[in-house]
Protein backbone atom coordinates (compact mmCIF):
# COMPACT_ATOMS: atom_id res chain seq x y z
CA UNK A 1 0.00 0.00 0.00
CA UNK A 2 1.48 3.33 -0.85
CA UNK A 3 0.99 6.18 1.53
CA UNK A 4 -1.19 8.32 -0.65
CA UNK A 5 -3.79 5.07 -1.18
CA UNK A 6 -3.12 5.15 3.01
CA UNK A 7 -4.29 8.56 3.55
CA UNK A 8 -7.06 8.22 1.26
CA UNK A 9 -8.14 5.44 3.04
CA UNK A 10 -7.73 7.27 6.40
CA UNK A 11 -9.36 10.29 5.37
CA UNK A 12 -12.58 8.76 3.69
CA UNK A 13 -13.09 6.89 7.11
CA UNK A 14 -12.44 9.45 9.10
CA UNK A 15 -12.87 12.50 7.75
CA UNK A 16 -12.51 15.62 10.14
CA UNK A 17 -10.94 13.20 12.36
CA UNK A 18 -7.71 14.06 10.53
CA UNK A 19 -7.00 17.66 10.54
CA UNK A 20 -4.14 17.30 8.29
CA UNK A 21 -1.97 15.23 5.93
CA UNK A 22 0.96 15.26 3.98
CA UNK A 23 3.28 12.43 2.09
CA UNK A 24 6.68 12.90 2.17
CA UNK A 25 8.49 9.95 0.21
CA UNK A 26 7.38 6.82 1.86
CA UNK A 27 6.31 8.28 5.22
CA UNK A 28 3.00 9.29 5.60
CA UNK A 29 2.33 11.84 8.29
CA UNK A 30 -0.95 12.87 9.94
CA UNK A 31 -2.38 14.80 12.54
CA UNK A 32 -5.30 13.61 14.53
CA UNK A 33 -8.33 14.62 16.93
CA UNK A 34 -7.43 12.77 20.11
CA UNK A 35 -11.20 11.93 20.40
CA UNK A 36 -10.58 9.40 17.43
CA UNK A 37 -7.21 8.87 17.86
CA UNK A 38 -7.42 4.81 19.27
CA UNK A 39 -9.97 3.89 16.89
CA UNK A 40 -7.33 5.34 13.95
CA UNK A 41 -4.61 3.87 15.28
CA UNK A 42 -6.13 0.38 15.51
CA UNK A 43 -7.27 0.85 11.46
CA UNK A 44 -3.72 1.61 10.88
CA UNK A 45 -2.98 -1.79 12.93
CA UNK A 46 -4.98 -3.45 10.28
CA UNK A 47 -3.97 -2.01 7.61
CA UNK A 48 -0.58 -3.62 8.17
CA UNK A 49 1.35 -1.52 10.16
CA UNK A 50 1.75 -3.64 12.97
CA UNK A 51 5.29 -2.73 13.94
CA UNK A 52 5.34 0.58 16.24
CA UNK A 53 8.88 2.23 16.35
CA UNK A 54 8.23 4.74 19.14
CA UNK A 55 6.06 7.10 20.97
CA UNK A 56 7.42 10.43 21.52
CA UNK A 57 6.32 13.82 23.29
CA UNK A 58 6.57 17.21 22.25
CA UNK A 59 5.56 20.35 24.13
CA UNK A 60 4.02 23.42 22.41
CA UNK A 61 3.97 25.63 24.95
CA UNK A 62 3.33 28.44 22.42
CA UNK A 63 0.14 27.01 21.65
CA UNK A 64 -0.87 25.45 25.18
CA UNK A 65 -0.37 21.69 24.01
CA UNK A 66 1.18 18.50 24.51
CA UNK A 67 1.49 15.88 21.56
CA UNK A 68 2.79 12.97 21.17
CA UNK A 69 3.87 10.84 18.11
CA UNK A 70 3.49 7.78 16.93
CA UNK A 71 5.78 6.51 14.32
CA UNK A 72 4.81 3.39 12.33
CA UNK A 73 5.79 0.72 9.96
CA UNK A 74 5.39 -3.08 8.86
CA UNK A 75 8.17 -5.16 8.62
CA UNK A 76 6.63 -6.02 5.18
CA UNK A 77 6.54 -2.61 2.80
CA UNK A 78 8.87 0.25 3.21
CA UNK A 79 5.58 2.75 3.67
CA UNK A 80 5.98 4.20 6.89
CA UNK A 81 3.06 6.41 9.14
CA UNK A 82 3.65 9.21 11.86
CA UNK A 83 0.72 10.31 13.31
CA UNK A 84 0.51 13.44 15.92
CA UNK A 85 -1.95 13.61 18.56
CA UNK A 86 -2.46 17.21 20.07
CA UNK A 87 -4.02 17.58 23.58
CA UNK A 88 -4.22 20.84 25.84
CA UNK A 89 -1.72 21.34 28.77
CA UNK A 90 -4.68 21.18 31.29
CA UNK A 91 -5.78 18.02 30.45
CA UNK A 92 -3.41 15.91 28.85
CA UNK A 93 -5.12 12.77 28.19
CA UNK A 94 -4.72 10.35 25.14
CA UNK A 95 -6.38 6.89 25.21
CA UNK A 96 -3.80 4.30 25.96
CA UNK A 97 -2.36 1.87 23.09
CA UNK A 98 -0.78 -0.62 24.90
CA UNK A 99 -3.96 -3.07 24.17
CA UNK A 100 -3.28 -2.39 20.43
CA UNK A 101 1.45 -3.20 20.84
CA UNK A 102 2.79 -3.93 24.14
CA UNK A 103 5.77 -1.89 22.68
CA UNK A 104 3.81 0.96 24.01
CA UNK A 105 3.63 0.12 27.78
CA UNK A 106 7.63 1.65 28.69
CA UNK A 107 7.02 4.49 26.05
CA UNK A 108 3.98 5.56 27.39
CA UNK A 109 5.44 5.27 30.99
CA UNK A 110 8.04 7.07 29.59
CA UNK A 111 6.31 10.27 28.17
CA UNK A 112 3.79 10.31 31.11
CA UNK A 113 7.74 10.59 33.33
CA UNK A 114 8.87 13.26 31.28
CA UNK A 115 5.97 15.05 29.82
CA UNK A 116 3.48 14.43 31.97
CA UNK A 117 0.60 12.85 29.17
CA UNK A 118 -1.65 10.75 30.82
CA UNK A 119 -2.60 7.56 29.16
CA UNK A 120 -6.19 6.38 29.53
CA UNK A 121 -6.01 2.38 30.11
CA UNK A 122 -3.05 1.95 30.72
CA UNK A 123 -2.27 -1.04 33.05
CA UNK A 124 0.35 0.62 35.17
CA UNK A 125 1.38 4.18 34.25
CA UNK A 126 3.86 4.73 36.49
CA UNK A 127 7.32 6.58 36.56
CA UNK A 128 10.16 4.91 34.75
CA UNK A 129 13.24 6.72 34.44
CA UNK A 130 12.96 9.53 37.30
CA UNK A 131 12.24 8.17 40.62
CA UNK A 132 8.49 7.85 41.65
CA UNK A 133 8.65 10.52 44.13
CA UNK A 134 9.62 12.84 41.70
CA UNK A 135 7.50 16.41 41.49
CA UNK A 136 7.15 17.82 37.65
CA UNK A 137 7.57 16.41 34.72
CA UNK A 138 11.04 17.88 33.56
CA UNK A 139 10.62 17.73 29.37
CA UNK A 140 8.29 20.43 29.55
CA UNK A 141 9.29 23.76 28.44
CA UNK A 142 8.18 25.46 31.61
CA UNK A 143 10.07 23.04 34.29
CA UNK A 144 12.22 24.55 36.73
CA UNK A 145 14.19 23.31 39.30
CA UNK A 146 15.98 25.76 42.14
CA UNK A 147 18.78 23.02 41.93
CA UNK A 148 19.43 23.40 38.35
CA UNK A 149 22.41 25.23 37.33
CA UNK A 150 20.93 28.26 34.74
CA UNK A 151 22.92 28.04 31.49
CA UNK A 152 23.66 30.84 29.94
CA UNK A 153 24.73 31.60 26.73
CA UNK A 154 28.08 33.15 25.80
CA UNK B 1 -1.87 -35.76 68.61
CA UNK B 2 0.97 -33.88 66.80
CA UNK B 3 4.39 -35.30 66.54
CA UNK B 4 7.37 -33.16 66.58
CA UNK B 5 7.68 -34.62 63.07
CA UNK B 6 4.24 -33.57 61.63
CA UNK B 7 4.88 -30.07 63.65
CA UNK B 8 7.52 -29.49 61.35
CA UNK B 9 6.15 -30.54 58.15
CA UNK B 10 2.90 -28.82 58.79
CA UNK B 11 5.31 -25.68 59.59
CA UNK B 12 7.82 -26.08 56.30
CA UNK B 13 4.14 -26.02 53.96
CA UNK B 14 2.76 -22.98 56.14
CA UNK B 15 5.57 -20.40 55.80
CA UNK B 16 6.59 -22.35 52.12
CA UNK B 17 5.28 -19.24 49.91
CA UNK B 18 6.80 -17.32 47.20
CA UNK B 19 9.76 -14.68 47.93
CA UNK B 20 10.70 -11.64 46.43
CA UNK B 21 14.55 -11.60 45.64
CA UNK B 22 16.05 -7.74 44.38
CA UNK B 23 18.87 -8.55 41.52
CA UNK B 24 21.30 -5.73 41.36
CA UNK B 25 20.85 -2.47 40.93
CA UNK B 26 24.36 -3.43 41.67
CA UNK B 27 24.94 -7.43 40.30
CA UNK B 28 27.63 -7.89 37.99
CA UNK B 29 25.78 -9.56 35.11
CA UNK B 30 23.31 -6.48 34.86
CA UNK B 31 26.20 -5.31 32.95
CA UNK B 32 25.58 -1.66 34.77
CA UNK B 33 22.76 -0.13 37.30
CA UNK B 34 19.53 -2.14 36.76
CA UNK B 35 17.46 -3.63 38.94
CA UNK B 36 15.08 -6.81 38.50
CA UNK B 37 12.45 -7.67 40.96
CA UNK B 38 12.60 -11.11 40.82
CA UNK B 39 9.52 -13.08 42.62
CA UNK B 40 10.51 -16.89 43.09
CA UNK B 41 8.78 -20.29 43.50
CA UNK B 42 11.89 -22.10 45.08
CA UNK B 43 14.85 -21.43 42.37
CA UNK B 44 11.61 -21.03 39.45
CA UNK B 45 10.57 -17.30 38.79
CA UNK B 46 7.32 -16.49 38.28
CA UNK B 47 7.59 -12.92 37.92
CA UNK B 48 10.01 -10.49 36.54
CA UNK B 49 9.38 -6.58 37.21
CA UNK B 50 12.74 -4.45 35.86
CA UNK B 51 13.28 -0.96 37.08
CA UNK B 52 15.11 1.22 35.13
CA UNK B 53 16.53 4.89 35.77
CA UNK B 54 19.21 4.59 37.42
CA UNK B 55 21.68 6.00 35.02
CA UNK B 56 19.41 8.82 33.79
CA UNK B 57 20.77 11.86 32.77
CA UNK B 58 18.38 14.02 30.95
CA UNK B 59 19.86 13.03 27.96
CA UNK B 60 16.96 14.57 25.76
CA UNK B 61 16.97 17.61 27.87
CA UNK B 62 20.73 18.27 28.13
CA UNK B 63 20.01 18.08 24.01
CA UNK B 64 17.31 20.33 23.41
CA UNK B 65 20.09 23.08 25.76
CA UNK B 66 22.29 22.56 23.10
CA UNK B 67 23.48 23.68 19.46
CA UNK B 68 23.30 20.54 16.98
CA UNK B 69 26.68 20.02 16.60
CA UNK B 70 27.39 20.32 20.42
CA UNK B 71 25.09 17.26 21.12
CA UNK B 72 27.33 14.75 18.68
CA UNK B 73 30.03 14.37 21.87
CA UNK B 74 26.58 13.13 23.96
CA UNK B 75 25.49 10.75 21.86
CA UNK B 76 28.39 8.67 22.73
CA UNK B 77 27.60 8.25 25.89
CA UNK B 78 24.28 6.77 24.66
CA UNK B 79 25.63 3.04 23.98
CA UNK B 80 29.25 3.51 25.03
CA UNK B 81 29.90 0.38 23.30
CA UNK B 82 29.06 1.48 20.32
CA UNK B 83 29.60 5.33 20.21
CA UNK B 84 30.41 5.07 15.93
CA UNK B 85 26.81 4.19 15.35
CA UNK B 86 25.69 6.76 17.73
CA UNK B 87 27.34 9.49 16.02
CA UNK B 88 26.52 7.97 13.13
CA UNK B 89 22.82 7.84 13.49
CA UNK B 90 22.43 11.27 15.10
CA UNK B 91 24.35 12.62 12.25
CA UNK B 92 22.00 10.72 9.66
CA UNK B 93 19.09 12.73 11.04
CA UNK B 94 20.50 15.94 11.06
CA UNK B 95 21.64 15.69 7.39
CA UNK B 96 18.19 14.29 6.65
CA UNK B 97 16.78 16.79 8.46
CA UNK B 98 19.23 19.70 6.69
CA UNK B 99 18.90 17.71 3.21
CA UNK B 100 23.10 17.49 3.03
CA UNK B 101 24.94 15.77 0.80
CA UNK B 102 28.11 13.90 1.80
CA UNK B 103 30.45 13.31 0.03
CA UNK B 104 31.60 9.46 -1.15
CA UNK B 105 35.19 9.15 0.10
CA UNK B 106 33.43 10.44 3.72
CA UNK B 107 30.14 7.80 3.11
CA UNK B 108 32.51 4.54 3.00
CA UNK B 109 34.55 6.10 5.78
CA UNK B 110 31.94 5.92 7.81
CA UNK B 111 30.45 2.83 7.12
CA UNK B 112 34.14 0.97 7.57
CA UNK B 113 34.16 2.54 11.29
CA UNK B 114 30.60 1.54 11.64
CA UNK B 115 30.87 -2.01 10.56
CA UNK B 116 33.97 -2.08 12.34
CA UNK B 117 32.24 -0.56 15.83
CA UNK B 118 29.40 -3.79 15.00
CA UNK B 119 32.44 -6.14 15.81
CA UNK B 120 33.72 -4.73 18.78
CA UNK B 121 30.16 -4.50 20.27
CA UNK B 122 29.60 -8.17 19.58
CA UNK B 123 32.83 -9.04 20.33
CA UNK B 124 32.22 -7.44 24.11
CA UNK B 125 28.91 -8.87 24.42
CA UNK B 126 30.64 -12.53 23.52
CA UNK B 127 33.47 -11.91 25.94
CA UNK B 128 30.53 -10.84 29.10
CA UNK B 129 28.25 -13.14 27.79
CA UNK B 130 30.74 -16.26 28.16
CA UNK B 131 31.75 -14.51 31.88
CA UNK B 132 28.02 -14.71 32.77
CA UNK B 133 27.81 -18.18 32.06
CA UNK B 134 31.24 -18.62 33.90
CA UNK B 135 33.58 -19.06 30.49
CA UNK B 136 35.91 -16.73 31.62
CA UNK B 137 38.62 -17.79 28.67
CA UNK B 138 36.68 -16.39 25.96
CA UNK B 139 36.40 -13.27 28.00
CA UNK B 140 40.24 -13.07 27.75
CA UNK B 141 39.80 -13.52 24.12
CA UNK B 142 37.36 -11.06 22.52
CA UNK B 143 38.91 -8.00 24.85
CA UNK B 144 42.87 -9.22 22.71
CA UNK B 145 40.85 -8.64 19.27
CA UNK B 146 38.62 -5.89 20.53
CA UNK B 147 42.05 -4.08 21.77
CA UNK B 148 42.89 -3.71 18.26
CA UNK B 149 39.95 -2.11 17.09
CA UNK B 150 40.51 0.20 19.69
CA UNK B 151 44.03 0.87 18.45
CA UNK B 152 43.03 1.63 15.53
CA UNK B 153 39.69 3.89 15.84
CA UNK B 154 42.82 6.00 18.25
CA UNK B 155 44.55 5.92 15.05
CA UNK B 156 40.97 7.90 13.11
CA UNK B 157 40.04 9.80 15.70
CA UNK B 158 42.55 9.84 18.99
CA UNK B 159 39.75 8.47 21.29
CA UNK B 160 39.53 4.76 22.43
CA UNK B 161 35.81 4.60 23.73
CA UNK B 162 33.71 8.31 22.99
CA UNK B 163 34.80 9.00 19.49
CA UNK B 164 32.60 12.14 18.71
CA UNK B 165 34.05 11.37 15.51
CA UNK B 166 31.31 12.22 12.78
CA UNK B 167 30.64 15.65 11.59
CA UNK B 168 27.08 16.64 9.51
CA UNK B 169 28.22 16.48 5.77
CA UNK B 170 31.12 14.39 6.24
CA UNK B 171 33.67 13.45 8.37
CA UNK B 172 36.83 15.32 10.34
CA UNK B 173 39.69 14.40 9.47
CA UNK B 174 40.98 11.36 6.31
CA UNK B 175 42.44 8.23 7.93
CA UNK B 176 45.61 7.91 8.73
CA UNK B 177 48.29 5.95 6.04
CA UNK B 178 48.78 2.91 8.01
CA UNK B 179 44.81 2.84 8.46
CA UNK B 180 44.00 0.88 5.83
CA UNK B 181 46.80 -1.51 6.01
CA UNK B 182 46.09 -2.08 9.46
CA UNK B 183 42.60 -2.69 9.12
CA UNK B 184 43.15 -5.79 6.45
CA UNK B 185 46.14 -7.14 8.32
CA UNK B 186 43.59 -7.46 11.19
CA UNK B 187 40.63 -8.78 8.84
CA UNK B 188 43.00 -11.31 7.87
CA UNK B 189 44.42 -12.33 11.50
CA UNK B 190 40.80 -11.90 12.90
CA UNK B 191 38.59 -14.38 10.57
CA UNK B 192 40.90 -17.06 11.63
CA UNK B 193 39.53 -16.20 15.72
CA UNK B 194 36.28 -16.59 15.09
CA UNK B 195 37.08 -20.23 14.77
CA UNK B 196 38.45 -20.19 17.67
CA UNK B 197 35.70 -18.48 19.46
CA UNK B 198 33.43 -21.69 17.45
CA UNK B 199 35.68 -24.40 19.20
CA UNK B 200 35.01 -22.75 22.38
CA UNK B 201 31.49 -21.45 22.50
CA UNK B 202 30.01 -23.20 19.80
CA UNK B 203 30.57 -26.50 19.59
CA UNK B 204 30.89 -26.75 23.42
CA UNK B 205 28.38 -29.31 24.46
CA UNK B 206 28.27 -27.84 27.84
CA UNK B 207 27.26 -24.04 26.49
CA UNK B 208 24.95 -25.62 24.07
CA UNK B 209 22.63 -27.45 26.63
CA UNK B 210 23.06 -24.42 28.90
CA UNK B 211 21.50 -22.12 26.42
CA UNK B 212 19.28 -23.94 24.08
CA UNK B 213 15.92 -23.57 24.96
CA UNK B 214 16.30 -20.87 27.29
CA UNK B 215 13.85 -17.55 26.73
CA UNK B 216 12.00 -18.26 24.10
CA UNK B 217 10.50 -15.28 21.80
CA UNK B 218 7.86 -16.21 19.10
CA UNK B 219 7.73 -13.58 16.42
CA UNK B 220 4.41 -12.64 16.96
CA UNK B 221 5.69 -10.96 20.58
CA UNK B 222 8.74 -10.10 18.98
CA UNK B 223 6.97 -7.95 16.43
CA UNK B 224 4.09 -6.68 19.82
CA UNK B 225 7.12 -5.64 21.59
CA UNK B 226 9.13 -4.07 18.73
CA UNK B 227 12.00 -6.03 18.84
CA UNK B 228 14.69 -4.92 16.50
CA UNK B 229 18.15 -6.12 15.84
CA UNK B 230 19.89 -9.29 16.35
CA UNK B 231 17.21 -10.61 19.00
CA UNK B 232 14.44 -9.71 16.22
CA UNK B 233 16.35 -11.92 13.96
CA UNK B 234 17.15 -14.90 15.97
CA UNK B 235 13.11 -14.88 16.23
CA UNK B 236 13.32 -16.10 12.64
CA UNK B 237 12.28 -12.44 11.04
CA UNK B 238 14.55 -11.60 8.15
CA UNK B 239 15.08 -7.66 8.98
CA UNK B 240 17.76 -5.64 9.07
CA UNK B 241 17.42 -2.28 8.02
CA UNK B 242 20.58 -2.05 6.36
CA UNK B 243 18.99 -4.28 4.16
CA UNK B 244 15.57 -3.41 4.49
CA UNK B 245 15.71 0.47 4.25
CA UNK B 246 19.31 1.22 3.41
CA UNK B 247 20.65 4.25 4.30
CA UNK B 248 24.20 5.62 3.83
CA UNK B 249 25.76 3.21 1.20
CA UNK B 250 25.00 -0.20 2.67
CA UNK B 251 22.30 -1.14 -0.56
CA UNK B 252 26.09 -1.47 -2.39
CA UNK B 253 27.43 -4.15 -0.37
CA UNK B 254 27.17 -7.91 -0.71
CA UNK B 255 26.25 -9.55 3.14
CA UNK B 256 24.16 -11.96 4.39
CA UNK B 257 21.33 -11.59 7.13
CA UNK B 258 21.78 -14.47 9.44
CA UNK B 259 18.43 -15.44 11.30
CA UNK B 260 17.41 -17.96 14.21
CA UNK B 261 14.38 -20.22 14.11
CA UNK B 262 13.34 -20.72 17.49
CA UNK B 263 14.00 -17.29 19.15
CA UNK B 264 15.86 -18.76 22.11
CA UNK B 265 19.24 -17.54 23.91
CA UNK B 266 21.49 -19.90 21.64
CA UNK B 267 20.01 -18.31 18.43
CA UNK B 268 20.67 -14.67 20.03
CA UNK B 269 24.39 -15.90 20.38
CA UNK B 270 24.40 -17.73 16.70
CA UNK B 271 22.92 -14.48 15.28
CA UNK B 272 25.64 -12.30 16.82
CA UNK B 273 28.34 -14.79 15.91
CA UNK B 274 27.80 -15.08 12.53
CA UNK B 275 27.04 -11.26 11.94
CA UNK B 276 30.39 -10.76 12.96
CA UNK B 277 31.51 -12.36 10.14
CA UNK B 278 28.90 -10.38 7.77
CA UNK B 279 30.57 -7.26 9.06
CA UNK B 280 34.44 -8.57 8.13
CA UNK B 281 32.29 -9.05 4.44
CA UNK B 282 31.46 -5.39 4.02
CA UNK B 283 34.56 -3.63 5.65
CA UNK B 284 36.41 -5.80 2.94
CA UNK B 285 34.23 -4.87 0.29
CA UNK B 286 34.12 -0.73 1.63
CA UNK B 287 38.21 -1.16 1.69
CA UNK B 288 38.09 -2.29 -2.07
CA UNK B 289 35.87 0.39 -3.36
CA UNK B 290 36.93 3.32 -1.19
CA UNK B 291 36.94 6.33 -3.42
CA UNK B 292 40.08 9.28 -3.13
CA UNK B 293 38.28 12.31 -3.28
CA UNK B 294 37.03 15.15 -0.21
CA UNK B 295 35.64 13.84 3.06
CA UNK B 296 33.80 16.99 3.95
CA UNK B 297 30.73 18.18 1.93
CA UNK B 298 29.38 21.75 1.69
CA UNK B 299 27.53 22.56 5.25
CA UNK B 300 27.00 25.88 6.59
CA UNK B 301 28.84 27.97 9.38
CA UNK B 302 25.88 28.14 11.29
CA UNK B 303 23.93 25.10 11.83
CA UNK B 304 19.94 26.35 11.55
CA UNK B 305 17.90 23.03 10.08
CA UNK B 306 14.74 24.19 8.49
CA UNK B 307 11.54 23.77 10.79
CA UNK B 308 10.01 20.40 10.62
CA UNK B 309 10.52 17.38 12.52
CA UNK B 310 12.09 13.95 11.42
CA UNK B 311 12.26 10.32 12.68
CA UNK B 312 15.50 8.40 11.38
CA UNK B 313 16.46 5.26 12.13
CA UNK B 314 19.47 3.25 11.51
CA UNK B 315 20.37 -0.67 12.47
CA UNK B 316 22.73 -0.24 15.31
CA UNK B 317 24.56 -3.22 17.30
CA UNK B 318 21.67 -3.68 19.40
CA UNK B 319 19.09 -3.08 16.61
CA UNK B 320 16.79 -0.15 15.46
CA UNK B 321 18.37 3.33 16.94
CA UNK B 322 16.06 5.83 16.22
CA UNK B 323 16.21 9.93 16.82
CA UNK B 324 13.40 11.89 16.42
CA UNK B 325 14.24 15.51 16.40
CA UNK B 326 11.50 18.50 16.05
CA UNK B 327 13.45 21.85 14.74
CA UNK B 328 12.18 25.03 15.29
CA UNK B 329 14.23 27.02 12.69
CA UNK B 330 16.93 27.93 15.51
CA UNK B 331 20.04 26.16 15.92
CA UNK B 332 19.08 24.16 19.06
CA UNK B 333 16.45 21.19 18.35
CA UNK B 334 13.09 21.98 19.83
CA UNK B 335 12.81 18.13 20.86
CA UNK B 336 15.37 15.67 21.04
CA UNK B 337 14.14 12.21 21.11
CA UNK B 338 16.23 9.02 21.25
CA UNK B 339 14.52 5.48 20.76
CA UNK B 340 17.17 2.97 21.93
CA UNK B 341 16.67 0.12 20.82
CA UNK B 342 18.08 -1.62 24.59
CA UNK B 343 15.06 -0.02 25.97
CA UNK B 344 12.92 -1.14 24.10
CA UNK B 345 14.27 -4.93 23.66
CA UNK B 346 14.31 -4.44 27.69
CA UNK B 347 10.52 -4.46 27.76
CA UNK B 348 10.23 -7.93 26.74
CA UNK B 349 11.94 -9.52 29.67
CA UNK B 350 8.81 -9.52 31.53
CA UNK B 351 7.34 -12.49 28.95
CA UNK B 352 10.66 -14.44 28.47
CA UNK B 353 12.23 -14.13 31.37
CA UNK B 354 9.31 -16.16 34.17
CA UNK B 355 9.33 -19.98 34.02
CA UNK B 356 13.26 -20.21 34.22
CA UNK B 357 15.65 -20.71 37.40
CA UNK B 358 17.22 -17.99 38.64
CA UNK B 359 20.34 -19.07 37.08
CA UNK B 360 19.01 -18.80 33.99
CA UNK B 361 17.96 -15.44 34.35
CA UNK B 362 21.45 -14.46 34.21
CA UNK B 363 21.74 -15.79 30.34
CA UNK B 364 18.50 -14.32 29.17
CA UNK B 365 19.22 -11.12 30.10
CA UNK B 366 22.97 -11.68 28.99
CA UNK B 367 21.23 -12.50 25.51
CA UNK B 368 19.45 -9.08 25.38
CA UNK B 369 22.56 -7.72 24.93
CA UNK B 370 21.28 -4.35 27.33
CA UNK B 371 24.03 -1.22 27.61
CA UNK B 372 22.40 0.94 30.45
CA UNK B 373 23.89 4.19 28.87
CA UNK B 374 21.35 3.65 26.46
CA UNK B 375 18.25 1.99 27.95
CA UNK B 376 18.21 4.99 31.07
CA UNK B 377 19.84 7.78 28.76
Amino acid sequence: MTPDEMVQAIRSQFGEAVKASEVKGVEARMDINREKSYELLARLKEMGFGYLNCVSSVDWIASGELEAVYNLSSLKEPTKVLVRVRVPREDPVIRSVVSLWSTADWHEREAYDLMGIRFEGHPDLRRILTSEDWVGYPLRKDYRDERLVPYEPY
Amino acid sequence: MNTPETEITEHVQETMEEMYVNMGPQHPSTHGVLRLMLKLDGEVVTEVVPYIGYLHRCHEKIGENRTYIQIIPYTDRLDYLASMYNNFGYVLAVERLMGLQVPERAEYMRVILAEMQRIASHLIWMGTFGLDLGNFTIFMYCFREREKILDMFESVSGQRLNYSFYRFGGMPLDFPESFLTDCKAFLEWFKPRLHEYDAMMTDNIIFQKRVQGLGKLDQKTAIDYAISGPMLRASGIKWDLRRNDPYSIYDRFEFDIPVGSTGDVWDRYMVRRLEMAESVKIVEQAIRQLPPGEIMGKVPKKLKPPAGDIYSRVESPRGELGFYIVSDGSEKPYRYKVRSPAFVNLSVLPIIGPGHLVADMVAILGSIDIVLGEVDR
